[in-house]
């Protein structure tokens, strides 16, 4: 079977995430012997900042896999809101040297009139997409090509912004999901989400729980200077109102009360950055915050290792590959009990998001305990490894679902 | 036909509230009264009295051919006290009857006999204290926390005055043996030891509801019948009192089988024995156990309490406390301290998630091991700083009345 996938690729200035999970099931696929052509968005101003970074790497080539980059600003979390801000921003927008010039949604129809011409060009068997950004790529092909058409959800316009959000994106995710004859959803919670508000049957959506890899040895790497031998608290991801930036903070304020040298890392960029480096001098935290921003590559793996505890205040949070990442370094990580890995992770530990007292309590309980630490840092690190949360069942399980596209295809 | 001697168990721990960080110094209670008055009220109504009842009933019309042993809790007995006096009643109606054997034990349900033997011996004492209170009863049999039982402990129990102990019939400690015979203790001479026939007791503990099993329904006179195959001299059931009501609920049939066993049994002329009966009988043998034994999971040992390192650095450091809070001369801190020694505790920081992972969520109060263990921690931090600065009069227990006092 060959794929046709309008996916994401691994972003320069994105840690976590859409695009690690697709970059996961991509080489997972290939490892089932399910060959891949992968579309993605590719903005030639990124580009230049990380020059040698490649999906398949020149000394690892992957046979069953071609990759077709079409140059496109398209980022995997656009909002049409934060869009129209980041082009007025520009390049001096806080994601950092992307340049937009138009609309979204003619960006969106742009990149699906060409993924037109390529479902004309390229062999394919059948058709995945990745959030609605790709969904009218997805639709266009299947117009040229009449394949089954798979639709991934991994968040919706509801979580990303906590409410309604945009109508047109809605209207858009809805489509998709209603025309494709699968739905692949990565979490129970998103998929009752995918129901009751998008009216998609749940008897044609499947749960596939994304892993990550998680290498044999762990590389050594840097550390983090700045929180040398002190107990270090970790936000990492996007600063938007989702993720619950303002919840770490206030964490913060309480952890720093009880803990006398704790530093903090915020390590992400978003629209809620300004405020909430306003916030961090409002609480006193100044001078024990450090605002990482936008971090890329092994910055990333570093800051996780650098971190004693990792806090995922989520206020939506459909997977939470976050915590996924921290315990592959052995950091053991607080998360949301409503995000979706809380539904197949058991070293964790649980909260609302909301509960700061609780959060802090926590933190502090780790920081102090050093038994508890290794209970969440060895069960954690062994858990990632366990194949039920590895790449192979993750790519098995959405083969099923491919097989089920093929067979219940609407006509 | 060989004898069965029936025992049960009666224990409910103070569970602890989620005692965060920012409650330490603060002075307010470590347990969750709320939650421990609900809960003990549920399984008062569920178990205690109509199980008591249906026992009672069975032991008088039986003419006392009928009987049993168990053992409450000296922390359940105060929990009963307090808070469900209706139920405290009916088990005193039921020791009444005369069919009943009372056990001896930890006042606390302790791991106490694993790490310190003058504690250990204090809560048997304080035990058997409120047995004498409640009951006019004094112990002769003794049953250790969980039926934890080692080649040390033997000595001690001996030293106290009793003839026998319940032990677990782990198959790594019998071989070859039965467990259905009364055997000596290899370590302490004299000292009897009834090892638990845990496959017939689980027949009616773990099994009876459920369907996938090849002897669901079960019914009281099949299982007399497995009781009455076997050649040897005394069956020996051990089992919590909760399974009737609580583990296997009503529904289940739980208590149409109870009350029909009375006289299946006697159809076969199975006997009911005490233990303090068995003890007369000729040992088959010698036990050595050179590890510590359970009746818990599969494993049959203690790592359901100190099998990780959570549950291990939080016993060593509770236990660290013990001397101090006794010098304090302060019986409401040392009461606290008592009641951290509570085995369950341990049990909820439990992480062998599989197997046996659902018998640890039996009212289990936290939401994670980690919960549990932080909880505890946090609790044990504010308990060390008050025995460090000598604060008195604080409220560290517990219900309103012992506050107030304090």
């Amino acid at each position: 079977m060959r794929v046709l996938m309008f996916g994401w690729e691994f972003p320069p200035f994105q840690a976590g995430g859409l695009a690690t999970a697709t970059l996961g099931l991509v080489k997972g696929l290939l490892n089932q012997g399910i060959e891949v052509t992968l579309v993605v968005p590719f903005s030639l101003s990124a580009a230049s900042e990380v020059p040698n970074l490649r999906l398949v790497s020149a000394a690892d080539p992957r046979p069953g896999l071609r990759s077709i980059r079409v140059d496109s600003p398209l980022a995997p979390y656009a909002g049409a809101e934060e869009y129209r801000v980041l082009a007025e921003q520009g390049s001096g927008g806080t994601r950092g040297g992307a340049v937009y010039g138009a609309d979204l949604f003619a960006e969106v129809e742009r990149y699906a009139a060409i993924a037109e011409r390529i479902a004309r060009e390229e062999p394919h068997d059948l058709i995945d997409t990745h959030d609605w950004i790709t969904f009218e790529a997805g639709r266009r092909a299947r117009a040229v090509s009449g394949k089954p058409l798979v639709a991934h959800i991994h968040a919706t316009e509801y979580d990303r912004c906590g409410g309604p959000g945009d109508p047109e994106i809605h209207r858009r995710e809805a489509l998709g999901m209603q025309l494709a004859d699968r739905v692949v959803s990565n979490s129970h919670m998103l998929k009752r989400q995918v129901v009751e508000r998008y009216a998609i049957p749940a008897g044609k959506i499947d749960v596939v729980h994304f892993g990550i890899e998680v290498p044999e040895e762990v590389a050594p790497l840097d550390d983090v200077p700045v929180t040398r031998g002190r107990p270090t608290v970790l936000f990492l991801g996007r600063v938007t109102r989702q993720k619950g930036p303002e919840y770490f903070l206030n964490v913060a304020r309480r952890v720093a009360d009880h803990v006398p040298d704790v530093e903090f890392i915020l390590a992400g960029t978003g629209d809620l950055l300004p405020g909430m480096i306003e916030r961090a001098v409002e609480l006193e935290l100044a001078e024990r915050m450090h605002f990482a921003g936008a971090v890329k590559g092994d910055e990333v793996d570093r800051l996780y290792r650098a971190a004693d505890v990792c806090v995922m205040p989520s206020v939506s949070e459909p997977l939470g590959l976050v915590a996924l990442e921290s315990l592959r370094n052995g950091t053991p990580c607080i998360i949301p009990k409503t995000a979706g890995v809380a539904e197949v992770l058991r070293h964790a530990m649980r909260v609302d998001y909301w509960d700061v007292d609780d959060m802090a309590d926590k933190v502090i309980g780790l920081l102090a305990h050093p038994q508890l630490w290794e209970e969440l840092s060895d069960g954690g690190l062994d858990e990632v490894r366990d194949e039920r949360l590895g790449l192979d069942q993750a790519a098995r399980r959405t083969g099923q679902a491919y097989a089920a596209a093929t067979r219940h295809q609407t006509p | 036909m060989p004898d069965i001697c029936f025992y049960f168990q009666v224990h409910q721990p103070y569970r602890l509230r989620r005692y965060r960080v920012f409650d330490i110094g603060t002075g307010t209670t470590y347990f969750d009264d709320r939650a421990n008055r609900d809960i003990l009220r549920r399984v008062a109504d569920k178990c205690y009295i109509p199980t008591t009842r249906l026992l009672s009933e069975a032991i008088r019309r039986s003419g006392g051919r009928f009987r049993i042993a168990m053992s409450l809790s000296g922390v359940v007995l105060d929990q009963l006290e307090a808070d469900a006096p209706d139920a405290l009643a009916s088990f005193q109606e039921l020791v009444a009857t005369g069919g009943v054997e009372l056990l001896g034990e930890t006042f606390h349900h302790s791991l106490s006999a694993l790490r310190d033997p003058e504690e250990f011996r204090a809560q048997v004492r304080l035990h058997g204290a409120a047995l004498e209170r409640h009951f006019g009863r004094r112990p002769t049999v003794f049953r250790n926390t969980e039926l934890i039982y080692d080649d040390a402990i033997a000595p001690m129990v001996a030293g106290l005055g009793f003839s026998a102990m319940l032990v677990e019939g782990a198959d790594h400690v019998l071989g070859w043996r039965s467990p259905n015979f009364v055997y000596e203790s290899a370590s302490a001479p004299g000292l009897r030891l009834l090892p638990r026939n845990y496959r017939i007791t689980d027949d009616v503990g773990f099994r009876f509801s459920n369907r996938d099993w090849d002897g669901w329904p079960l019914t009281a006179d099949r299982w007399a019948d497995w009781i009455a195959r076997a050649a040897e001299p005394s069956v020996h059931v051990f089992m919590d009192y909760e399974t009737f009501g609580e583990h296997q609920w009503a529904e289940t049939g739980i208590f149409d089988f109870l009350e029909r066993l009375p006289a299946a049994l006697a159809a076969r002329n199975i006997a009911c024995v005490h233990p303090s009966t068995l003890v007369m009988r000729r040992p088959a043998g010698t036990l050595s156990f050179p590890t510590a034994t359970s009746w818990a999971d599969v494993e049959r040992d203690t790592s359901a309490w100190l099998g990780n390192r959570m549950q291990r650095a939080a016993f060593d450091r509770l236990y660290r406390l013990g001397a101090q809070v006794k010098a304090l001369g302060d019986q409401w801190r040392l009461e606290a301290w008592r009641r951290l020694t509570t085995s369950d505790h341990c049990y909820y920081m439990c992480t062998k998630w599989f197997a046996d992972g659902d018998v640890h969520k039996y009212f289990n109060p936290h939401a994670s091991p980690y919960d549990a263990f932080v909880a505890f921690m946090n609790a044990l931090t504010d308990l060390e700083r008050s025995c460090a600065a000598d604060r008195p009069g604080s409220p560290w227990v517990v219900d309103g009345e012992m506050a107030v006092a304090g």
